[in-house]
Protein backbone atom coordinates (compact mmCIF):
# COMPACT_ATOMS: atom_id res chain seq x y z
CA UNK A 1 0.00 0.00 0.00
CA UNK A 2 2.76 2.33 0.80
CA UNK A 3 4.00 1.66 -2.80
CA UNK A 4 0.98 3.31 -4.61
CA UNK A 5 1.76 6.34 -2.31
CA UNK A 6 5.13 6.48 -3.19
CA UNK A 7 4.58 5.70 -6.82
CA UNK A 8 1.99 8.76 -6.99
CA UNK A 9 4.90 10.70 -4.86
CA UNK A 10 7.47 10.23 -7.25
CA UNK A 11 5.17 11.17 -10.42
CA UNK A 12 3.73 13.75 -9.21
CA UNK A 13 7.18 15.38 -8.13
CA UNK A 14 8.13 14.77 -11.75
CA UNK A 15 5.84 16.65 -12.81
CA UNK A 16 6.25 19.49 -10.81
CA UNK A 17 9.56 19.53 -11.09
CA UNK A 18 8.96 19.67 -14.95
CA UNK A 19 6.54 22.82 -14.86
CA UNK A 20 8.56 24.91 -11.83
CA UNK A 21 12.07 24.27 -13.37
CA UNK A 22 14.00 26.59 -15.77
CA UNK A 23 17.09 24.69 -16.34
CA UNK A 24 16.20 22.39 -19.29
CA UNK A 25 18.66 19.84 -17.79
CA UNK A 26 16.54 19.84 -14.98
CA UNK A 27 13.41 18.99 -16.50
CA UNK A 28 14.90 16.07 -18.03
CA UNK A 29 16.18 14.65 -14.49
CA UNK A 30 12.00 15.27 -13.41
CA UNK A 31 11.05 13.44 -16.38
CA UNK A 32 13.14 10.43 -15.23
CA UNK A 33 11.75 10.78 -12.00
CA UNK A 34 8.44 10.43 -13.26
CA UNK A 35 9.21 7.91 -15.46
CA UNK A 36 10.55 5.85 -11.86
CA UNK A 37 7.50 6.28 -10.79
CA UNK A 38 5.07 5.01 -13.64
CA UNK A 39 7.47 2.21 -13.26
CA UNK A 40 7.09 1.57 -10.31
CA UNK A 41 3.38 1.67 -9.96
CA UNK A 42 2.93 -0.74 -12.85
CA UNK A 43 4.55 -3.54 -11.20
CA UNK A 44 3.26 -2.82 -7.71
CA UNK A 45 -0.84 -3.25 -9.77
CA UNK A 46 0.87 -6.75 -10.83
CA UNK A 47 2.06 -7.71 -7.17
CA UNK A 48 0.26 -10.86 -5.25
CA UNK A 49 0.98 -11.42 -1.87
CA UNK A 50 3.73 -13.83 -0.94
CA UNK A 51 4.19 -14.18 -4.40
CA UNK A 52 7.62 -15.07 -6.19
CA UNK A 53 9.32 -14.33 -9.83
CA UNK A 54 7.24 -15.80 -12.29
CA UNK A 55 10.12 -18.06 -13.29
CA UNK A 56 10.01 -21.94 -13.47
CA UNK A 57 13.22 -22.70 -12.75
CA UNK A 58 13.63 -23.60 -9.28
CA UNK A 59 10.05 -23.19 -8.67
CA UNK A 60 8.78 -24.34 -5.36
CA UNK A 61 4.84 -24.12 -5.54
CA UNK A 62 3.04 -21.08 -4.36
CA UNK A 63 1.59 -17.83 -5.75
CA UNK A 64 3.35 -16.13 -8.61
CA UNK A 65 3.52 -12.54 -9.30
CA UNK A 66 1.72 -10.79 -12.42
CA UNK A 67 4.73 -11.39 -15.88
CA UNK A 68 2.68 -9.01 -17.78
CA UNK A 69 3.31 -5.86 -16.21
CA UNK A 70 6.66 -6.81 -16.04
CA UNK A 71 7.05 -7.57 -19.75
CA UNK A 72 5.47 -4.14 -20.29
CA UNK A 73 7.37 -1.75 -18.02
CA UNK A 74 10.74 -3.94 -19.72
CA UNK A 75 9.19 -2.51 -22.72
CA UNK A 76 8.80 0.86 -20.92
CA UNK A 77 12.81 1.42 -19.35
CA UNK A 78 14.51 0.93 -22.80
CA UNK A 79 11.98 3.67 -24.16
CA UNK A 80 12.48 5.79 -21.65
CA UNK A 81 16.46 5.70 -22.23
CA UNK A 82 15.58 5.90 -25.26
CA UNK A 83 14.10 9.14 -24.55
CA UNK A 84 16.50 10.50 -22.62
CA UNK A 85 18.90 9.95 -25.15
CA UNK A 86 17.25 12.00 -27.84
CA UNK A 87 16.54 14.37 -24.71
CA UNK A 88 20.07 14.93 -24.00
CA UNK A 89 20.98 15.33 -27.31
CA UNK A 90 18.51 18.06 -28.43
CA UNK A 91 19.19 19.67 -25.10
CA UNK A 92 23.24 20.02 -26.62
CA UNK A 93 22.51 21.55 -29.33
CA UNK A 94 20.07 23.96 -27.67
CA UNK A 95 23.46 24.81 -25.29
CA UNK A 96 25.39 25.27 -28.32
CA UNK A 97 22.59 27.09 -30.36
CA UNK A 98 21.90 29.72 -28.00
CA UNK A 99 24.10 29.76 -25.10
CA UNK A 100 22.14 28.95 -22.39
CA UNK A 101 19.79 26.25 -20.70
CA UNK A 102 16.78 29.10 -19.06
CA UNK A 103 13.80 28.29 -20.73
CA UNK A 104 12.52 31.12 -21.00
CA UNK A 105 15.35 32.71 -22.72
CA UNK A 106 14.40 30.23 -25.33
CA UNK A 107 11.21 32.23 -26.82
CA UNK A 108 13.04 34.42 -29.04
CA UNK A 109 14.22 33.05 -32.44
CA UNK A 110 17.97 33.63 -33.40
CA UNK A 111 19.26 33.12 -36.88
CA UNK B 1 41.32 15.65 -21.77
CA UNK B 2 43.87 12.57 -22.53
CA UNK B 3 44.12 11.22 -19.38
CA UNK B 4 41.51 11.76 -16.32
CA UNK B 5 42.24 9.33 -13.56
CA UNK B 6 45.56 8.10 -12.70
CA UNK B 7 46.84 4.37 -13.69
CA UNK B 8 45.72 3.03 -10.64
CA UNK B 9 42.09 3.64 -11.64
CA UNK B 10 43.10 2.69 -15.69
CA UNK B 11 43.86 -0.88 -14.58
CA UNK B 12 41.60 -1.57 -11.40
CA UNK B 13 38.57 -0.55 -14.49
CA UNK B 14 40.23 -2.81 -16.56
CA UNK B 15 40.66 -6.15 -14.15
CA UNK B 16 36.61 -5.09 -13.89
CA UNK B 17 35.75 -5.21 -17.34
CA UNK B 18 35.78 -8.77 -17.62
CA UNK B 19 33.53 -9.74 -14.66
CA UNK B 20 31.49 -7.27 -15.96
CA UNK B 21 30.86 -8.85 -19.54
CA UNK B 22 31.25 -12.28 -18.44
CA UNK B 23 28.31 -11.36 -16.40
CA UNK B 24 26.63 -9.65 -18.66
CA UNK B 25 26.57 -12.59 -21.68
CA UNK B 26 25.78 -14.86 -19.22
CA UNK B 27 22.41 -12.57 -18.18
CA UNK B 28 22.11 -12.58 -22.33
CA UNK B 29 22.60 -16.16 -22.94
CA UNK B 30 20.48 -17.48 -19.96
CA UNK B 31 17.69 -15.03 -20.46
CA UNK B 32 14.84 -18.00 -20.97
CA UNK B 33 16.26 -19.56 -17.63
CA UNK B 34 16.45 -16.93 -14.93
CA UNK B 35 16.09 -13.42 -14.48
CA UNK B 36 17.43 -11.35 -17.40
CA UNK B 37 17.26 -11.48 -20.92
CA UNK B 38 18.53 -9.41 -24.15
CA UNK B 39 17.62 -5.84 -23.00
CA UNK B 40 18.97 -6.30 -19.35
CA UNK B 41 22.25 -8.40 -20.46
CA UNK B 42 22.79 -5.57 -22.79
CA UNK B 43 22.44 -2.65 -20.58
CA UNK B 44 25.51 -4.38 -18.47
CA UNK B 45 27.35 -4.34 -20.96
CA UNK B 46 26.98 -1.29 -21.68
CA UNK B 47 27.43 -0.42 -18.30
CA UNK B 48 31.22 -1.81 -18.39
CA UNK B 49 31.53 0.00 -21.88
CA UNK B 50 31.00 3.12 -20.25
CA UNK B 51 33.45 1.93 -17.30
CA UNK B 52 36.06 1.99 -19.94
CA UNK B 53 35.39 5.27 -21.06
CA UNK B 54 35.03 7.31 -17.83
CA UNK B 55 38.29 5.64 -16.81
CA UNK B 56 40.31 5.98 -19.98
CA UNK B 57 39.27 9.45 -20.62
CA UNK B 58 37.14 10.69 -23.27
CA UNK B 59 38.98 10.48 -26.38
CA UNK B 60 38.80 6.45 -25.65
CA UNK B 61 36.05 6.44 -27.87
CA UNK B 62 37.61 8.00 -30.48
CA UNK B 63 39.47 4.46 -31.16
CA UNK B 64 36.11 2.73 -31.81
CA UNK B 65 35.25 3.14 -35.46
CA UNK B 66 31.69 3.78 -36.01
CA UNK B 67 31.20 1.19 -38.74
CA UNK B 68 31.48 -1.75 -36.11
CA UNK B 69 28.87 -0.23 -33.91
CA UNK B 70 26.35 0.32 -36.56
CA UNK B 71 26.95 -3.19 -38.39
CA UNK B 72 26.64 -4.60 -35.16
CA UNK B 73 23.18 -3.45 -34.39
CA UNK B 74 22.12 -3.68 -38.24
CA UNK B 75 23.07 -7.23 -37.83
CA UNK B 76 20.87 -7.29 -34.71
CA UNK B 77 17.51 -5.68 -35.96
CA UNK B 78 18.29 -7.83 -39.34
CA UNK B 79 18.13 -11.78 -36.97
CA UNK B 80 15.41 -10.08 -34.77
CA UNK B 81 13.24 -9.89 -37.89
CA UNK B 82 14.31 -12.85 -39.85
CA UNK B 83 14.14 -15.16 -36.60
CA UNK B 84 10.72 -13.70 -36.15
CA UNK B 85 9.42 -14.28 -39.80
CA UNK B 86 10.42 -18.16 -39.70
CA UNK B 87 7.25 -18.93 -39.11
CA UNK B 88 5.37 -17.07 -41.69
CA UNK B 89 3.40 -20.31 -42.05
CA UNK B 90 1.50 -19.54 -38.90
CA UNK B 91 1.64 -16.18 -38.27
CA UNK B 92 4.71 -13.58 -37.53
CA UNK B 93 6.32 -14.20 -34.55
CA UNK B 94 5.35 -17.88 -34.12
CA UNK B 95 8.10 -19.92 -32.58
CA UNK B 96 8.68 -22.68 -35.19
CA UNK B 97 11.64 -23.88 -33.67
CA UNK B 98 10.00 -24.47 -30.85
CA UNK B 99 6.38 -25.84 -31.97
CA UNK B 100 7.66 -28.34 -34.75
CA UNK B 101 11.37 -29.35 -32.46
CA UNK B 102 13.48 -28.21 -34.89
CA UNK B 103 15.88 -26.61 -32.40
CA UNK B 104 16.92 -25.80 -29.13
CA UNK B 105 13.69 -28.22 -28.65
CA UNK B 106 14.74 -30.12 -25.52
CA UNK B 107 12.26 -29.88 -22.47
CA UNK B 108 11.19 -26.86 -20.46
CA UNK B 109 14.21 -26.27 -18.00
CA UNK B 110 16.71 -27.01 -19.96
CA UNK B 111 19.67 -24.86 -21.59
CA UNK B 112 18.74 -25.89 -25.58
CA UNK B 113 15.28 -25.08 -25.02
CA UNK B 114 12.52 -22.53 -26.20
CA UNK B 115 12.84 -22.68 -29.88
CA UNK B 116 13.50 -18.68 -31.41
CA UNK B 117 13.81 -16.92 -27.59
CA UNK B 118 17.94 -17.18 -26.82
CA UNK B 119 18.74 -16.35 -30.41
CA UNK B 120 16.58 -13.48 -29.52
CA UNK B 121 17.87 -12.83 -26.75
CA UNK B 122 21.22 -12.74 -28.49
CA UNK B 123 20.23 -10.64 -31.24
CA UNK B 124 18.13 -8.27 -28.98
CA UNK B 125 21.45 -7.90 -27.10
CA UNK B 126 23.78 -7.27 -29.81
CA UNK B 127 21.29 -4.25 -30.60
CA UNK B 128 20.80 -2.89 -27.32
CA UNK B 129 24.85 -3.27 -26.79
CA UNK B 130 25.86 -1.48 -30.02
CA UNK B 131 22.61 1.44 -29.98
CA UNK B 132 23.56 2.40 -26.15
CA UNK B 133 27.39 2.27 -26.62
CA UNK B 134 26.94 4.73 -29.39
CA UNK B 135 24.32 6.82 -27.95
CA UNK B 136 26.77 7.27 -25.46
CA UNK B 137 30.30 7.51 -27.66
CA UNK B 138 28.10 10.37 -29.73
CA UNK B 139 27.70 12.44 -26.39
CA UNK B 140 30.95 11.94 -25.09
CA UNK B 141 32.82 12.97 -28.17
CA UNK B 142 30.56 16.21 -28.49
CA UNK B 143 31.97 19.29 -28.52
CA UNK B 144 35.99 17.51 -28.77
CA UNK B 145 36.45 18.36 -32.41
CA UNK B 146 36.12 21.74 -32.78
CA UNK B 147 37.79 23.34 -29.79
CA UNK C 1 2.67 33.92 -18.87
CA UNK C 2 3.49 33.05 -14.88
CA UNK C 3 -0.33 32.97 -14.41
CA UNK C 4 -1.07 30.50 -17.52
CA UNK C 5 2.06 28.63 -16.03
CA UNK C 6 0.65 28.39 -12.22
CA UNK C 7 -2.51 27.62 -13.92
CA UNK C 8 -1.14 24.42 -16.03
CA UNK C 9 0.98 23.25 -13.15
CA UNK C 10 -2.16 23.23 -10.83
CA UNK C 11 -4.71 21.77 -13.34
CA UNK C 12 -1.56 18.71 -14.13
CA UNK C 13 -1.52 17.86 -10.53
CA UNK C 14 -5.28 17.59 -10.38
CA UNK C 15 -4.97 15.22 -13.05
CA UNK C 16 -2.56 13.05 -11.50
CA UNK C 17 -4.51 13.15 -8.32
CA UNK C 18 -7.38 12.09 -10.22
CA UNK C 19 -5.74 9.19 -11.74
CA UNK C 20 -4.38 8.16 -8.50
CA UNK C 21 -7.99 8.37 -6.87
CA UNK C 22 -9.31 6.52 -9.36
CA UNK C 23 -6.80 3.50 -9.46
CA UNK C 24 -7.02 3.38 -5.72
CA UNK C 25 -10.59 2.52 -5.58
CA UNK C 26 -10.18 0.27 -7.86
CA UNK C 27 -11.71 -3.49 -6.34
CA UNK C 28 -9.25 -5.18 -9.31
CA UNK C 29 -5.90 -4.01 -8.46
CA UNK C 30 -7.02 -0.84 -6.02
CA UNK C 31 -5.16 0.28 -2.78
CA UNK C 32 -7.24 -1.56 -0.58
CA UNK C 33 -6.76 -4.74 -2.53
CA UNK C 34 -3.04 -4.56 -2.75
CA UNK C 35 -1.88 -7.99 -3.53
CA UNK C 36 -4.98 -9.43 -3.03
CA UNK C 37 -7.00 -8.85 -6.48
CA UNK C 38 -10.53 -10.17 -7.02
CA UNK C 39 -10.53 -13.54 -8.42
CA UNK C 40 -12.96 -12.50 -10.62
CA UNK C 41 -11.78 -9.64 -13.05
CA UNK C 42 -10.54 -10.06 -16.41
CA UNK C 43 -6.74 -9.41 -14.95
CA UNK C 44 -6.55 -12.60 -12.92
CA UNK C 45 -7.82 -14.76 -16.04
CA UNK C 46 -4.94 -13.66 -18.06
CA UNK C 47 -2.72 -13.98 -15.12
CA UNK C 48 -3.80 -17.60 -14.74
CA UNK C 49 -3.79 -18.18 -18.44
CA UNK C 50 0.05 -16.57 -18.77
CA UNK C 51 1.21 -18.78 -15.77
CA UNK C 52 -0.01 -22.21 -16.82
CA UNK C 53 0.49 -21.80 -20.64
CA UNK C 54 3.35 -19.86 -21.21
CA UNK C 55 6.13 -21.86 -20.65
CA UNK C 56 4.23 -24.74 -23.00
CA UNK C 57 3.59 -21.87 -25.45
CA UNK C 58 7.40 -20.89 -26.02
CA UNK C 59 9.19 -23.03 -24.23
CA UNK C 60 11.28 -20.32 -21.81
CA UNK C 61 11.16 -21.21 -18.10
CA UNK C 62 11.32 -17.24 -17.42
CA UNK C 63 7.58 -16.47 -18.07
CA UNK C 64 8.40 -12.66 -18.33
CA UNK C 65 11.06 -13.33 -21.22
CA UNK C 66 8.19 -15.54 -23.17
CA UNK C 67 6.05 -12.67 -22.74
CA UNK C 68 8.32 -10.24 -24.36
CA UNK C 69 10.03 -12.31 -26.92
CA UNK C 70 6.94 -14.83 -27.96
CA UNK C 71 3.59 -13.86 -26.90
CA UNK C 72 3.79 -10.02 -27.02
CA UNK C 73 6.74 -10.04 -29.91
CA UNK C 74 5.00 -7.22 -31.72
CA UNK C 75 5.79 -5.04 -28.17
CA UNK C 76 9.72 -6.21 -28.71
CA UNK C 77 9.44 -5.00 -32.12
CA UNK C 78 8.43 -1.87 -31.81
CA UNK C 79 10.60 -1.41 -29.28
CA UNK C 80 13.48 -2.34 -31.01
CA UNK C 81 12.22 0.60 -34.10
CA UNK C 82 11.93 3.10 -31.13
CA UNK C 83 15.57 2.22 -30.01
CA UNK C 84 16.78 1.94 -33.61
CA UNK C 85 15.56 5.32 -34.54
CA UNK C 86 16.54 7.27 -31.16
CA UNK C 87 19.93 6.52 -31.39
CA UNK C 88 19.92 7.78 -35.11
CA UNK C 89 18.36 10.99 -34.06
CA UNK C 90 20.90 11.55 -31.20
CA UNK C 91 23.48 10.55 -33.57
CA UNK C 92 22.18 13.14 -36.66
CA UNK C 93 21.77 15.70 -33.80
CA UNK C 94 25.57 15.07 -32.44
CA UNK C 95 27.50 14.01 -35.59
CA UNK C 96 30.43 16.48 -36.35
CA UNK C 97 29.16 19.96 -36.33
CA UNK C 98 25.91 18.94 -35.24
CA UNK C 99 22.55 20.83 -36.41
CA UNK C 100 23.27 23.99 -38.16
Amino acid sequence: MMVYLTAFALIMLGIAGMLFRRNLLKIIMALSVADSGAYLLLIAIGYRSGGTAPILTGYEGGPMVDPLPQALVLTAIVIGVCVLIMAVSLVVNVYRHYGTLDVSELRRLRG
Amino acid sequence: MTRTFSRIVETVADFFLIFIIVFGIYIITHGHLTPGGGFQGGVVLAAGILLLLVAHGFSFARKIPEELLSDLEAIGGIAFILLASLGFGQSFFYNILWHEKLAFAEQVGRFFSGGAIPLMNLSVGLKVVAGITSGMFALSLFGGEES
Amino acid sequence: MNTIRSILAVSALLVILFTFILISFNPGYGLFSFGHPEEKSWRIALYKYYIENGANLSGGANIVTDIVFDLRGYDTLGEATVLFTAIAGALALLRRGGAK
